[in-house]
């Protein structure tokens, strides 16, 4: 026996962690089943071709048990854009009420799944927070193993809500694994923002997983904006199943964190569904931001768009790795990719994939990927007008950003984006007055 | 260093030569320029012309390999491109480059306060500077809508070309160096462009005239013609070279210097 204790791996410490959980017999077993399933599978290295640019070593110094409770200041919510319309609020992944603001709008349900999760044996709940052995669900399994609460957002058939939904994730502690479901019935439409924040600066992990099911000529434009602190790991999944005609845009934001990732999934499985995706990370500091995408066009007459962008400054990185899959019989499918990538120092470094596997005849698929400096002809352009060339800089990179900044459709959540991107340039004093 | 009064030297080049990726462009070139000048620069493709008005701006990328360029009495070559633009050099683009998210006006309202920085004079504040512009875009049949757009953004070839003479307008620079402003116009565009150089023409400042074709000339009459072809002016006259150079074209000129 060695004189020194040997430290047990970070996910055999959750052991105990998914026992203090307690819950009704199902819930116990969901969540010692999702456990054995990750231990089985280990946590995902960049061995794994969907993890190739996210290195997870610094999971292993990190507590991943839930959060204790704790209070947290409101003031918090106060440092967000306003939010017409209703907010809700999950501190390290548990519904809590009163720091919520405004009344749902006519239509919007909303059911805060710590109850389900620990008592309710539904075939149909089951079934959505299924556990899986696929390789690229295993942040999704983490959740399963240790998700205490989250909440179900439905809207009904028919309903165009015209306030919107906010959402807002504050990680104070250890660990947060909120479970999210959005159901949006036949016809419906709904705008959804999600922030991610942290109080303090803790070295907090999250995990949150949202599933979405879009209904026939179902709308959801999601918004989810990444500002946690520097020393946190954000890992968000998020899965949307479109049927018929049903529409998805999601744009993404990444500006915290000390490792974020997002991974979408987006399955266009009605025929004439369509989705648009666009995001942008700033990875300042030594923040590692990382997008992966997978569009799974499964019928025909499906539409995707994806519109990425990233910075990188200082000892930054990133990475944009997205797949398209045109499925056999899925003609008519339309597929656009574009990302691109600036880099603003020597050691700032971003990869960029995107990847497209078609598996059927007439379809329209197209990408385009750079990763480069800033561009010279516009540099010098602005130089021969007499501006000063840090001036020019900023400019430029702002201008970067800017397709992705127009995409944003609220306008107090474009101008704190706005604001956050101005801030987090070197001359920002300098080019405000452009760009208003 | 300040503009000139009529008959001051502007630009004095002086047997320039340069080379691009190991290609020799300029080889020789001699040109000198007064206050109150209009030079026109002609010659066929390839011969230097954009090279030579990059040069100018402050491009970097080329090599020179020898010879001397003096603005208002002033080494021009070390000078960054920023600091010529402010002292009153401007190019007018072959290819001015959309700049979504960059306000066209804005940048307009920067570059003129960094002119006006540069030679003392005070800032203008918006108010003031929308009248300046307003009455420059009247000139130039530019609408307004253009000024809450990009710079340039998905701006035509003609709108391109009448934006970078308004900049030129409303800097009103020393020396203003016009990049084959004229392609791609129709002739009511070229008319406006011409209108607008024209309208800038004064005692104290040049402009040279850099372009493939005469019927500019037609519009804006030039004091000097020279012939760039093979790195050097190989002929230069008045503005009855254009007019034969439109007929002949260039191998005659290019014939008679290798005779000579």
């Amino acid at each position: 026996m060695s004189a020194v204790a040997e430290r047990p791996a970070p996910l055999a410490r959750l052991a105990a962690a998914v026992t203090a959980l307690g819950g009704g017999s199902r819930a116990r077993a969901r969540r010692a089943d999702a456990l054995a399933r990750l231990l089985t599978l280990g946590l995902p290295t960049p061995r794994d071709g969907a993890w190739k640019y996210t290195n997870l070593r610094l999971l292993e110094r990190r507590d991943l048990a839930p959060a204790p409770p704790r209070p947290i200041d409101a003031q918090l919510l106060a440092l967000l854009p306003s939010r017409p319309g209703a907010t809700l609020v999950f501190v390290d992944g548990r519904y809590h009420a009163a720091l919520g603001s405004g009344a749902l709008p006519a239509g919007v349900t909303f059911t805060p799944l710590a109850t389900l999760l620990d008592q309710t044996a539904t075939p149909a709940l089951d079934a959505r927070l299924g556990a899986s052995d696929h390789l690229d669900d295993r942040i999704r399994l983490l959740n399963t193993a240790l998700a205490a609460d989250g909440g179900e957002l439905s809207v009904a058939a028919g309903i165009a809500v015209e306030a919107d939904v906010h959402v807002v994730h504050i990680a104070s502690g250890a660990g947060a694994y909120p479970r999210l479901l959005v159901t949006l019935a036949a016809g419906s439409t709904l705008r959804l923002v999600e922030y991610h924040l942290t109080a303090g600066d803790p070295d907090s992990v999250a995990a949150p997983v949202t599933d979405i099911d879009l209904a026939a000529a179902a709308h959801l434009e999601h918004y989810s904006v990444g500002l946690t602190g520097i020393r946190s790991i954000e890992l968000e999944d998020v899965t949307v199943t479109l049927a018929r005609d049903a529409g998805y845009r999601h744009c993404h934001i990444a500006n915290g964190a000390q490792l974020a990732r997002l991974d979408l999934r987006v399955r266009l499985a009605g025929e004439g569904s369509s989705t648009a995706l666009a995001g942008l990370f700033l990875a300042d500091r030594a923040r590692q931001l990382d997008v992966r995408t997978l569009v799974e066009h499964l019928v025909p007459r499906t539409t995707s768009e994806q519109l990425y962008r990233g910075v990188a400054t200082e000892r930054g990185r990133g990475s944009y790795d997205g797949k398209v899959v045109v499925h056999a019989g899925a003609l008519k499918s339309d597929s656009r990719q574009s990302s691109r990538n600036l880099l603003l120092s020597k050691e700032a470094a971003i990869d960029t994939r995107p990847q497209l596997e078609i598996n059927a005849d007439d379809v329209k698929c197209s990408h385009g990927a750079t990763t480069g400096t800033l561009d010279e002809q516009m540099l010098f352009y602005l130089l021969a007008r007499g501006l000063e060339r840090d001036t020019a800089r900023a400019l430029l990179t702002y201008a970067f950003a800017a397709d992705v900044l127009a995409r944003i459709a609220l306008p107090e959540l474009r101008r704190y984006t706005e604001e956050r991107v101005l801030g987090s340039l070197p001359a920002a004093a300098l080019i405000r007055e452009f760009v208003r | 260093m300040s503009s000139g009064k009529q008959g001051d030297v502007i630009l004095e080049i002086v047997d320039l030569a340069v080379e691009v990726q190991g290609r020799r462009i300029l080889d020789g070139l001699n040109l000198l320029v007064r206050a109150g000048e209009v030079h026109a620069i002609m010659g066929p493709n390839g011969a230097g012309k954009s090279t030579l008005s990059q040069l100018l701006a402050g491009r970097s990328g080329y090599n020179i390999l020898r010879g001397s360029v003096r603005y208002c009495g002033e080494d021009l070559l070390p000078l960054p491109p920023e600091e010529r633009a402010r002292r009153g050099l401007f190019l007018g683009f072959q290819y001015p480059v959309e700049i979504p998210g960059v306000n066209n006006v804005y940048l307009l309202k920067a570059a003129l306060n960094a002119r006006r920085r540069q030679l003392g004079l005070a800032e203008v504040d918006a108010f003031e500077f929308l009248g300046i512009v307003r009455e420059r875009m009247r000139l130039m049949q530019i609408d307004e809508a253009f000024l809450s757009r990009g710079v340039n953004e998905g701006f035509s070839g003609g709108e391109k070309k009448r934006n970078e003479i308004l900049q030129m307008t409303v800097l009103e620079p020393t020396l203003a160096i016009l990049d084959e402003t004229d392609s791609g116009l129709d002739i009511d565009a070229l008319k406006v462009v011409a209108a607008g150089v024209n309208s800038l023409r004064r005692p104290d400042r040049s402009v040279v005239l850099v372009t493939h074709y005469q019927r500019l000339l037609d519009h804006i009459v030039p004091d000097r013609v020279h012939v760039l072809a093979a790195g050097r002016i190989l002929k230069s006259g008045d503005r009855s070279l254009a007019l034969e150079l439109e007929k002949r074209g260039y191998d005659w000129v290019r014939a008679e210097a290798s005779a000579a």
